[in-house]
């Protein structure tokens, strides 16, 4: 599979090494990208891209450097290589950066994930335009609808590594993403927008349009008539399209550059019940069709489930093969694949029906969080609950306070993850969360 | 590498209505050397930069316009990018990177076809264009037989072009910033350092036969600190940024880039959050330009106003703020990240009055807004992170100028509120108005007086209310040099701001306690 592609990475290896490199990891990409947009029943822009580039990693008596370039005309690679090489050779040596130790290229899952379907690669401009237009066709001319633009993104890549300590892989994936916008006119100048997207590797797993564009106006029509909610401290239920961000930030400091420089409020926690104890995640990166499924990582490593937070304690770092040596900690994998929130009982209409008084929190607006010390404040927009029922909607609002004391006063995890994320998670249930408002 | 996930967040982006605003850490980097790039602009540059001649764009914008358009044009670039990292006192750490290619644009109305290849060849660059072709449906339209070369301003002319300057050279200004924020404080246990510097050549050719040519030099410095103090770790950083030289890196500079790294950290050790709540917010001269960027900036720009999803849409000339208060939006800063000679459509960059003493006087535009406004030029706004993008209005360095008041007046004039001073990333929805930006340091501000020291909150507040309760402005206008990128639809272009210090009458304060 992929003869030329795995070629070119391997020829790459080769170049780096006649130039003067000791050692040498090369990857080659390859993909074509078309999206499609149509605004208020007329085609607004279409964007076709072929597009290629080259990636080495190079080890050079002791040093290390990393070069891209997508000029790929053999003379200018050649020369540009040999550049980079004596550039290398400037830096000071480092005896940690090595490439990965080869035994943990072995053990790659020969299982097919699904990530690529030739049904995909096949698309007409006839399909993407019915896409587009079937998702618009429920928007325009609907109550106080200004504007709606629907749009169809697919995409199909391969990529190829080699390495000079016997690395050979290659991966082809395929996605298909639709989606609306929608623009509401609240009466005087606000004009509430919402959107809805959702996609897959496989056509099949894709949303219907008319299902896309459907939410897409009820969460548009949700925004109508918002006030500013009120300083509160109280219950916080996150829609699970919305509890990727809060996962994100609890999870990226897990990492073995965070905990090595310094940077990681999980430093001394591994294995010590830091959270609620309902919360489990596990790195799944063999998931059939998963968004970020992957049978090897960016250094070569195999893909392998790990555990992250088990009973409300961190059961592994993010650990890559230089900080691993500068930790004195075994190599896992430096970057996240899918993360997946195990479920519980509920779904989100059954865990609201049953609170007297809280916040239901649908979407972020801005925000940060320190990864050193976990401190966070988000912006946030959603409705109100009172007595088992969704009041109005509620806007111009912050929650403040630390991630770690947070993920404590977790409460309940729902069993409806939303499946158009990285982060595979339910509805989340919080306690005595500080809400600024009014 | 288009992964799934990074289109969908591009596409989030674009659908949300979403803009933001932020200071990443340790961006991916872009760009160096290069023996034969310099800053003048060659006699051919397309030959000279590309390796391509004239006729082979006239044969490229035939097929591109060949099924009809109102507007084409080509936008070739090459960029070189070098980077290096400084981390536990050794430089280990660099990349080199190169990218180059071309974007071709169709434009009928305000319809857009468009398609990019990375390889110049006649062949490649043909296929793309009946790619872009597509989108319309009319007949040939045939491109102009001559070429006229156009220029802009010069708003960034540096003595050495980046490609001539070695890595040799750069090494000693990582090693003296660490060295200087180490030295800074006995509990800095950390101190990593990034360098970035990159140059772009630009070369526009459109249907009409104008050509145009940039050379786009740009620079960052960051430090980074994480210091540990009675068992509690802080960290924090600093940075500077421009269109700049290796001259511009003076140890004046170095050192205060360093001590605002060390202070910035060390200061968090003793701060406290605000309550949560509505309070006055004095916004301390320089960085608070996110105000503007967010409240007003983003919903200035026309491809929302044009559909009519920004909620400035129909407030043209009305009064939106005190008479003080004035905000542009202007390309022609030297030096500034949002300098740019001319705009990434050819058009020369100006000084924009977004509000003219309290009025809203004009939108951003790019070519497709200013005719459909029916404007004679467009403001020299429409800008793409590279040619894998199209052309949107975009902001360039956006400020307020001086007021009528002091600080120490404005501070005064506060009974409990705070004053924010340095800030992280920023984010507003164009439609409805809401915005937010995220304070890393600021104070309280108690019967008057400046007290104890603030950290991580976020401010929400609606831009147009925002605006309403600017009550009083200063005379100390400060430009931020921290290096400021923008996002929009997925597109990245780097921006400044700067702000005289002001009053809010209240906001939103993301608070611990009520």
């Amino acid at each position: 599979m992929h003869d030329e592609q795995i070629q070119q990475a391997q020829t790459a290896v080769d170049l780096a090494q006649s130039a003067g490199a000791d050692a040498a990891w090369a990857s080659v990409s390859r993909s074509r990208s078309v999206d499609f947009t149509v605004r208020d029943g007329k085609l607004e822009e279409v964007k076709d891209a072929t597009s290629r580039s080259l990636s080495i990693r190079l080890y050079v008596d002791g040093r290390y450097a990393s070069t891209q370039t997508t000029d790929l005309r053999p003379d200018q690679v050649s020369a540009f290589v040999r550049e980079v090489v004596d550039m290398t050779r400037a830096l000071q040596p480092d005896p940690f950066r090595v490439l990965p130790d080869p035994e943990l290229y072995e053990g790659r899952s020969t299982q097919d994930l699904e990530l690529a379907d030739p049904a995909i690669i096949q698309l007409t401009r006839e399909d993407r335009l019915e896409i587009c237009h079937n998702q618009n066709a429920e928007l325009i001319g609907k109550d106080k609808v200004v504007s709606a633009t629907s749009g169809c993104s697919d995409g199909h890549e391969v990529s190829a590594a080699a390495s000079s300590n016997g690395f050979v892989g290659s991966q082809e994936s395929t996605w298909l993403w639709l989606g609306s916008e929608v623009t509401v006119n609240d009466g005087g100048d606000k004009k509430p927008e919402a959107w809805m997207w959702g996609g897959s590797p496989n056509r099949s797993d894709v949303p219907n349009p008319q299902a896309i564009a459907t939410l897409a106006l009820k969460r548009a029509h949700d925004r109508l008539g918002t006030v500013k909610g009120p300083t509160a401290l109280t219950k916080m239920v996150v829609d699970p399209s919305a509890t990727s961000r809060l996962l994100g930030r609890l999870l990226s400091p897990a990492t073995g550059r965070g905990l090595q420089q310094g940077r990681s409020f999980w430093a001394g926690k591994l294995g010590v019940p830091t959270v609620s104890d309902i919360l489990h995640i596990t790195d799944e990166p063999l998931l059939k069709r998963g968004l970020s499924s992957r049978l090897y990582d960016g250094e070569g490593i195999a893909a392998k489930s790990m555990p992250l937070i088990q009973g409300g304690a961190l059961q592994n770092f993010y650990i890559d093969t230089y900080y691993g040596r500068k930790l004195d900690m075994a190599p896992t994998t430096g970057s996240a694949s899918n993360r997946v929130v195990s479920p519980g009982q509920r779904d989100l209409a059954g865990i609201i029906s049953d609170m007297d008084d809280g916040i239901y929190v649908t979407s972020w607006l801005g925000g940060n969080a320190d990864s050193t010390t976990g401190d966070f404040s988000f912006g946030l927009r959603g409705h109100l609950i009172q007595g088992g029922q969704l009041g109005g909607p509620v806007g111009e609002m912050n929650i403040t306070g630390n991630l770690l004391t947070l993920f404590s006063k977790l409460i309940e995890v729902g069993n409806d993850p939303w499946p158009y994320s990285r982060i595979l998670c339910p509805t989340l249930v919080f306690d005595q969360v500080q809400f600024s408002g009014a | 590498m288009s992964l799934p996930w990074t289109r969908r967040g591009i596409l989030q982006g674009s659908a949300a209505g979403l803009a933001t605003l932020s200071m990443p850490g340790f961006l991916a980097g872009c760009a160096k050397t290069g023996a034969h790039a310099t800053m003048a602009t060659p006699d051919n540059p397309f030959q000279q930069w590309f390796g391509i001649d004239e006729a082979t764009i006239r044969r490229v914008m035939t097929e591109l316009t060949s099924r009809g358009a109102d507007h084409a044009d080509l936008y070739f670039q090459h960029s070189r990018s070098n980077s290096v990292r400084l981390e536990d006192g050794l430089i280990s750490q660099a990349n080199a990177s190169i990218d180059q290619g071309v974007g071709l644009r169709v434009v009928i109305g305000d319809q857009v076809g468009y398609a990019f290849t990375e390889d110049l060849t006649l062949q490649a660059m043909l296929g793309a264009a009946q790619t872009a072709a597509a989108i319309a449906q009319g007949s040939p339209v045939s491109p102009a037989a001559t070429f006229q070369y156009g220029s802009g301003g010069s708003f960034y002319e540096i003595a050495v072009p980046w490609s001539e300057v070695g890595i040799h050279t750069k090494l000693p200004i990582l090693e003296r910033a660490a060295e200087l924020a180490k030295a800074g404080d006995p509990a800095i246990d950390k101190v990593s350092v990034y360098w970035n510097d990159a140059e772009e050549r630009i070369l526009i050719a459109d249907l009409l036969g104008n050509v145009y040519t940039d050379s786009r030099p740009m620079t960052r410095l960051w430090v980074s600190c994480t210091a540990t103090k009675d068992g509690l770790t802080q960290s924090n950083g600093s940075n500077i940024a421009g269109r700049h030289g290796i001259d511009w890196y003076t140890d004046e500079r170095l050192q205060t880039v360093a001590k605002q790294a060390v202070d910035r950290t060390m200061i968090l050790f003793d701060a406290v959050r605000p309550s949560a709540g509505e309070m006055p917010v004095v916004l301390a001269a320089g960085a608070s330009g996110i105000l503007l960027h967010e409240a007003i900036g983003h919903g200035m720009e026309a491809d929302f106003n044009r559909k009519g999803t920004s909620i400035y849409s129909e407030m043209l000339g009305r009064k939106v703020a005190p008479d003080f208060v004035t905000i542009v939006d202007d390309g022609t800063q030297p030096g500034e990240r949002g300098a740019l000679n001319l705009d990434d459509e050819g058009t020369p960059c100006e000084k924009t009055v977004l509000v003219e003493n309290g009025v809203l006087a004009s939108y951003l535009h790019d070519l497709i807004s200013a005719k459909h406004y029916g404007l004679p030029q467009s403001t020299g706004s429409g800008r793409r992170e590279s040619f894998r993008h199209t052309v949107m209005p975009r902001m360039r360095s956006t400020y307020m100028l001086n007021g009528p008041h002091t600080r120490d007046e404005i501070i005064a004039s506060v009974d409990n509120g705070i004053i924010a001073e340095t800030f992280t990333n920023g984010q507003v929805q164009i439609g409805a108005g809401d915005y937010t930006f995220y304070i890393k340091n600021g104070w309280l501000i108690e019967n008057g007086k400046v007290t104890a020291p603030i950290k991580d909150v976020n401010i929400i507040g609606n831009g147009p209310e925002s605006l309403r309760r600017v009550t009083m402005a200063a005379n100390d206008f400060k430009l931020d040099t921290g290096g400021w990128t923008c996002g929009k639809n997925g597109q990245s272009v780097p921006v400044s701001q700067g702000l005289p210090t002001i009053l809010v009458s209240s906001m939103t304060v993301g608070g611990a306690d009520a």
